[in-house]
């Protein structure tokens, strides 16, 4: 395994008006592993996911990235970083004026020196990879939920990211699409050995998906370890969580 | 300087009172046309959103612009013409229509229509992109939201306010005239007279506070939208705030340049 992480957070500190969301979050995210953060909705989980690819800038800490501590970085210091993750959004964020094409096609138009054709190339390999074949030209509105979170994962996969960042894959999607994205995470996993941090309240999805689960509760992590580590905790927040997400599975 | 002070994230959102508030918009205003400033210097420009945006707010404001002029320039001949041709001034009309619009009426309504036809747009653009993730999704791909969305509606409209002003200075010229023609006032007294009372700086003049308007109205649309809190609400609020606060800058700054370049003609 390689020495340096993929990702790391020291002292993580993310404070807003007198709250402060983060209180120091220490967490280390290994190549080739899939992480689940889980949580409460409030609890600072997308805080922190947003402080680890730099679209927020933590108040105190560090936030390691590759080997690069990105906290100290300016916006334009932090861009280029940004290439080395892929981020898929709650809701996908895709950008509803352009195609699914324009869409996945985005950043490899503005960073990568290639021809229309290999970014065709790239793009069909990319929506296959997700199982989309043959959409290119609809717009993000002629999709379904579960089409558009796909969407967004083939345009973070688009830049061949190291890492990819997952905020809620499967909330809002019903049972049968939220198994096939978490298929989709533990295939990507699986065949290109991708560094995967998701993002979840949904514990049955975590449970599948990851190597190693951290809960967060108020700004800090309460329980790290395996599924079957977290499944066992005596921690009483983690088994009301784990109560609650049972109950509200049934 | 910080990318990110241009807009605030919806985690520091909070109550502020009316001078706080104040005291932001200028802030961020003025954060926005240094970071565009920066941005546009350094050459990095998205040719193909700017020739999209040149069309949203140049070509299809075009007509609006024309047919609220020519109202205009026939309204106010209306009013001119019949008080002129009773003091035996009739010949004047023509001269007294065109330095009315040069001056001020063709960049004025050429600023409010773009104003509430894609002022509003572009807030409501930016606003839902923003409580949609899709600015953070720019960021994400290393793209700055600066240099994707607002340089390319910037300088659309600081290339296309002139040419809408060209056109509403024709249209309400032509409006006039047709007013005019019905007080009985003739073609060639109408012409002449707008060669004599009307001078080429009163032409650039309009042009020049055209290129202001522009800026106010994209840079103030711009900010809102980037700077929208909550959801579809915030947007409404956004899009509100963009329009309202625009016409008013439009105004303001529509008197300090007419005293800047007409005051002593």
């Amino acid at each position: 395994m390689n020495e340096t992480p993929a990702l790391e957070t020291r002292q993580l500190v993310y404070a807003v008006e007198n709250k402060t969301i983060l209180k120091g979050i220490d967490l280390r995210v290994e190549y080739g592993e899939v992480l689940g953060i889980m949580g409460a909705s409030g609890s600072g989980k997308t805080t922190l996911l947003k402080c680890l690819c730099g679209l927020i800038k933590p108040t105190a800490g560090e936030v390691w990235v590759e080997g690069v501590n990105i906290a100290p970085l300016s916006e334009r210091e932090r861009m280029p970083l940004r290439l080395r993750l892929g981020i898929v959004f709650q809701y996908a964020a895709l950008f509803d004026f352009l195609t699914v094409y324009q869409n996945v096609a985005f950043g490899l138009e503005r960073h990568r020196r290639l021809s229309q054709k290999q970014i065709r190339e790239i793009v069909r390999e990319r929506l296959a990879w997700v199982g989309l074949e043959g959409i290119e030209n609809l717009y993000p509105s002629q999709l379904s939920g579960g089409m558009r979170k796909r969407v967004g994962l083939a345009r973070a996969l688009a830049m061949d990211p190291h890492i990819v960042l997952f905020d809620e894959p499967t909330s809002g999607l019903d049972p049968v699409n939220a198994y096939q994205i978490d298929r989709l995470i533990t295939r990507l996993n699986r065949e290109l050995n991708l560094t995967a941090v998701v993002v979840s309240h949904d514990v049955t999805s975590l449970m599948r998906t990851s190597d190693r689960i951290v809960m967060v509760d108020e700004g800090q992590i309460i329980a790290a370890g395996a599924p079957a580590d977290i499944r066992a905790s005596e921690h009483p927040k983690v088994q009301a969580f784990l109560r609650m997400a049972s109950a509200e599975a049934l | 300087m910080r990318e990110e002070l241009v807009w605030l994230d919806d985690e520091s959102a909070r109550r502020v009172s009316a001078w706080q508030a104040s005291l932001e918009f200028v802030g961020a205003l003025g954060l926005l046309l240094f970071a565009s400033g920066r941005t546009l210097l350094q050459g990095r420009v998205e040719g193909r959103e700017t020739v999209h945006q040149m069309a949203f707010i140049g070509a299809a404001s075009a007509p609006i612009v024309a047919l609220t002029s020519a109202f205009t320039g026939a309204v106010v001949t209306l009013y001119s013409a019949s008080l002129l041709t009773q003091a035996g001034g009739g010949s004047f009309v023509g001269g007294a229509i065109s330095l009315a619009m040069t001056r001020e009426l063709a960049p004025i309504l050429t600023g409010i229509m773009v104003t509430a036809r894609c002022g509003s747009a572009i807030a409501a653009q930016l606003g839902t992109m923003k409580i949609t993730e899709q600015i953070d999704a720019l960021r994400a791909l290393a793209v700055s939201p600066i240099q994707y969305l607002v340089i390319p509606r910037v300088l659309a409209a600081l290339i296309m306010f002139p040419l809408l002003c060209m056109i509403a200075n024709f249209a309400g010229v032509l409006g006039g005239w047709i007013v005019a023609n019905a007080f009985g006032i003739t073609l060639n007294s109408y012409l002449q007279s707008i060669r004599l009372l009307t001078e080429p700086f009163d032409l650039i003049g309009g042009l020049i506070k055209t290129l202001a308007f522009a800026l106010i109205v994209t840079l103030v649309s711009c900010q809102q939208g980037l700077g929208t809190r909550g959801g579809a609400a915030g947007v409404g609020h956004a899009t509100t705030r963009a329009v309202v606060l625009s016409m008013v800058l439009i105004f303001a700054a529509n008197y300090f340049l007419a005293d800047l370049l007409f005051a002593n003609r």
